[in-house]
This record gives C-alpha cells, structure tokens and sequence, in this order.
C-alpha cells in the first residue's frame, strides 16, 4: 500500500520535472537564425570562394602547381613592345566545380602584403550550369566573376 | 528558473504582445456583454415580426441559421488559432522559431494559407477502400464536435441551447465520434488505418468511463447537469475574515476538486486522441493511424474535428473547474475565452512534454488507476456532502 502511494508520488513528481524541462526551453531564445534576413559571422578562417587580384599577380605559377585538383590554369602576359613575357598575367581562370576551398593555393602565393589568390568569406553562391563555375580574370578586359552582394545584417553566434 | 536574455528583436515583440493583450482587453470591455446584445437584437426582431406579422417559425429557422454559422466560424477560427498557437509553442519548446514568414508577423498567416492548400489538394480514394464508408468517415467524425458546441455556454446567455442536461448530452454526443475514426479505419481498407481504428476505439471507450464519473462530484454538488447553473455556482470568492482568498472555482474545493479536475484533464487529453496517449494516430508506429489514407479536404475535417474537440475539452474544463466565465473587469465571454486557452496551453504542454505511453499501460492506467480513483473521489465527495 505504502509502494503504491510512493510510486505515485514518484510519476507525479517526475511528470511535473519533465514539464518544468519544457517551460524553461520555451522561455529561452530561440537559436533559429532567419537565413535570408540574418546571417551568422562566418568564422576567422572561413574558406568561401576564391577572389583573385589581378593586378598584383605575377604570373609565378605556385597556386597552378600547389593546387591538388587541377582547377587553376594561367596565362601570363606578353609585353606587346619587346613580346618576351612579363610578372604580370594575361588571364586568370578558377574552375569551381574541382574547387576543394582547400586554400593551399592561397599558401602558395608569394605576393605580399595581400595574396593574390584568397578566400573570401563568401558562401552564398549558385550556379545554374556547369559553365558558370568556370571564372575567369582578364587583365585586359573586365573580369567574369559574379557581383556578390557583401553579406549584410550578420547575427553573432 | 533561468531569466531569459532578449535581444532587441524579442523585446520588441514581447511589446508587440504587450500591445495585442491591451488592445484585446480593451476591445472587449468596449463590445462588453455580447449575449445581452445579442438578446436585445432578438427583441428588436421579435417585436418587428409581430408588428409585420411575419411568421416566428421564420425567425426562429434564421435565428438557428444564424447561430449555427456563428458556431462554424468560431470554431474554424478557433482551430485555425490553435493549429498556428500549437506550431509556436511546439516550436519554442525546442528552441526552434516555428512559422515565421506567411503574413509577416510571426507567420500568423501560415494556418490560412494551409487550409486553402488542403482545400485544393487532390482527394484520393484508395483501390481498396469501400467508397461510402471511407466519404462519410470525416463527416461522422466532425459532426458531433460540432453538436456538441451547441450547449457550450461561452458566457453569460452565449449558448444557443440550455439544455437541462447539457453535460450528458456533451458526453453522449462527443461519444459519438469515435464511429467516425473507426469507419475511417476500416474504410480505408489499410492495416495501418484499421489498427489505429480498433486502438482509437479501444482508448475512448475506456476513458469515457472516468471522465464521465470524474465529473458526478461536480454534479453532486450543484445537484444539476445544466451547465450554465454548474458556471454560476462557481463565482465569487471563499473569503477569509472578510478578504476574499480563493475564487469559488470547483478546483480550489479541497482534495476532491483536484482529484477530479486532474482526472478530467488526463482522460479529456486521452478521449481528443493528443500526445501522450496518440496510439489511435502513433506516426512512429502506424503511419497516421485512421487518416493514413485521407488527403486534401477529409484530412482536414479530421484535423478540425480533433481541435474542435480540443477546444470542447477545454471549454468544458472551464465551466466544470475554472468557474466559466467568471471574472473581474473584462466581460465573461472574454473571460472564458482566456480560461479555455490557457488549458489549450496545458494540451499542447503535455503534448511537446510527454512521450506515447504503450497500448497495454494505456489501458492499465484507465482501467487500473483512473477509473478507482474516481471512485474513491466520489465516494470522499458524498463523505463530504454527509457531514
């Protein structure tokens, strides 16, 4: 008789504990982030896509050999007066569709103070066809890559 | 308890409920005491069919015609609030955010957009199923919800029949609609559905038993089964030396009142088929139960008829426990309103709090522990009235 009663009180109390559970989870804020309104600051060394500086390049070929999948090609460029080639490029393509974001091309780079090659913290990004991930700098000519809206109204974690 | 830590954002919108609850409030104290107004515009009505010697038969039938499409509108309306009211607080329970984007505000549109959805959905009915049965299923289970709404006092003289015996018409009534999940069970001609069918049938049964007897102290009481004399009995307050202490609410009387408001709650949350007790509908389990096979349109009347049955429940909890519309200020309907909504809140708490118990503890619990409980409660209850 006196079990019964005990088991009763032991339901009835832990009932009661896993309610309490809920009511403080309701109260507390919401972790959801409203993607398109706000954003999360990426972090210090995010690895989005690649930018590519096309004036300070120098044609060195580093990021063509350190990169693993083979997606960097170049081209340098020729000087049009003595037509021997110069530290500068002629065209510049990233194919990311064997991008890895690996960033070793970025470790390669020689140029200083600002690599050439980097990642940017750019993640939002969609292709609709497969040339699209072909992106390519002209030193001559504007460049193909897309205009990325900087992410704006970021949310701290 | 841990106190919360609001940005601007969630500042801003507990203002913006700030806002709506003053607005409310306000709002029905301006409208004050509908049922007197509606009595008023009977008057009006009565008197000028006399004058023009329209036929009261007539004014009767519209009157009825009226009523009832006020009792749809409430009740869709209801349930449309209580679906969205449900994915909110499920969804803050989880630390999610829950429909945010129809409508703008909190996506308070989000239920109306799905109930056109649901009403232009394909209506399929299975190769196996038997065409009536399965057609009629969703009628079967709605309509009784709706009966039942009509001897729901909503407030003073907001009840379109006071019927002497309102409470064991509310109960014979909502019985009913288990032949509705059952024929839709069978009807569909789908294991799943005939064995949440045969479970649904099972669980309502049993616990009718102790809801129904969980409320004979109430009766014994009041020594009535109409329900607007069981509201009226309930107002005002047990004062302690002149200082008014606790509400008259059948709740507050001492050890029965809890007994049976805790029974009344559980078998009530069990007879609307909700979480802890959804084996009728187990999706882990059974698919959907019943209405695995429903789509569009019938799937929707069985969604209406489970929060109309719902809201039934926790207006009926209102008038029994919580004193009806009983209040200070704010006039009864709102008052009611606010009662009713706050054991919706328990409902849904249960439902995002417990896990599904087992068929055969489900059936333990009723037979074993609610159904001598009750009983017990009954016979503390005549102990009480003795001396």
């Amino acid at each position: 008789m006196l079990n019964y009663f005990k088991t009763i009180y032991k339901v009835g109390k832990s009932l009661i504990q896993g309610m309490l559970v809920t009511w403080k989870s309701f109260w507390q804020p919401s972790i959801t982030v409203q993607f398109p309104d706000e954003k999360l600051i990426t972090p210090e060394r995010f690895r989005g896509a690649l930018t590519f500086d096309k004036e300070t390049c120098t044609a060195c070929n580093l990021c063509v050999k350190a990169c693993p999948t083979a997606c960097i090609s170049l081209e340098p460029a020729v000087d049009p007066a003595t037509k021997k080639r110069i530290a500068k490029v002629s065209w510049y393509q990233i194919d990311f569709g064997k991008c890895n974001y690996c960033r070793l091309c970025e470790e390669a780079c020689p140029t200083k103070p600002i690599k050439s090659v980097r990642h940017t913290h750019q993640y939002e990004w969609g292709m609709l066809e497969r040339k699209e991930m072909f992106v390519k700098w002209e030193r001559m000519s504007p460049s193909t890559e897309p205009s990325t809206s900087g992410s704006t109204n970021m949310k701290p974690i | 308890m841990i106190l919360p830590v609001w940005n601007e954002s969630q500042k801003r919108s507990a203002l913006i409920l700030f806002g709506i609850a003053s607005a409310g409030a306000g709002i029905s104290i301006a409208i004050g005491e509908i049922g007197a107004r509606f009595s008023k515009i009977w008057q009006c009505l009565s008197s000028f069919a006399l004058k023009n010697s329209i036929p009261t038969a007539l004014l009767t039938t519209l009157s009825m015609i009226i009523q009832c499409s006020i009792l749809i509108g409430f009740i869709s309306g209801a349930v449309m609030f209580m679906v969205w009211w449900e994915r909110k607080v499920s969804a803050h329970m989880q630390n999610r955010l829950g429909p945010m984007f129809t409508g703008g505000w909190h996506g308070w549109a989000q239920t109306i957009a799905d109930a056109i959805k649901l009403l232009l959905k394909e209506d399929i009915i299975p190769a196996e199923a038997k065409p009536w049965v399965h057609r009629l299923a969703p009628i079967v289970a709605f309509v009784p919800a709706f009966l039942c709404y009509a001897a729901l006092p909503f407030g003073e003289g907001l009840i379109s029949a006071d019927l002497d015996i309102g409470i064991l018409y509310i109960f014979a009534i909502s019985g009913l609609s288990v032949l509705g999940i059952v024929m839709a069970g069978w009807g569909s001609g789908n294991k799943y559905s005939l064995l949440g069918g045969l479970r649904s049938a099972a669980q309502s049964v049993s616990y009718e038993i102790p809801r129904v007897l969980s409320v004979v102290p109430i009766l014994m009481m009041v020594g009535s089964l109409k329900l607007t004399s069981i509201a009226n009995v309930q107002t005002g307050f047990w004062r302690l030396a002149g200082i008014p202490l606790l509400p008259r609410w059948f709740i507050f009387y001492p050890i029965v009142g809890q007994i049976a408001f805790l029974i009344f709650l559980i078998s009530s949350v069990a007879e609307t088929n909700r979480t802890p007790f959804d084996i009728a509908e187990a999706e882990s389990e059974l698919v959907a139960g019943f209405h695995t096979e429903y789509s569009g349109m019938k799937f929707s009347f069985f969604f209406l008829a489970e929060y109309a049955y719902v809201f039934l429940s926790s207006g009926l909890t209102t008038v029994l426990f919580l004193g009806g519309g009983s209040g200070p200020v704010l006039p009864s309907w709102s008052w009611f309103l606010l009662k009713s909504f706050a054991v919706v809140f328990l409902f849904l708490w249960f439902r995002w709090t417990f896990p599904r118990l087992r068929v055969d503890r489900l059936m333990e619990f009723t037979w074993k522990f609610l159904l001598p409980w009750s009983f017990i409660n009954i016979l503390i209850t005549g102990f009480i009235l003795l001396f």
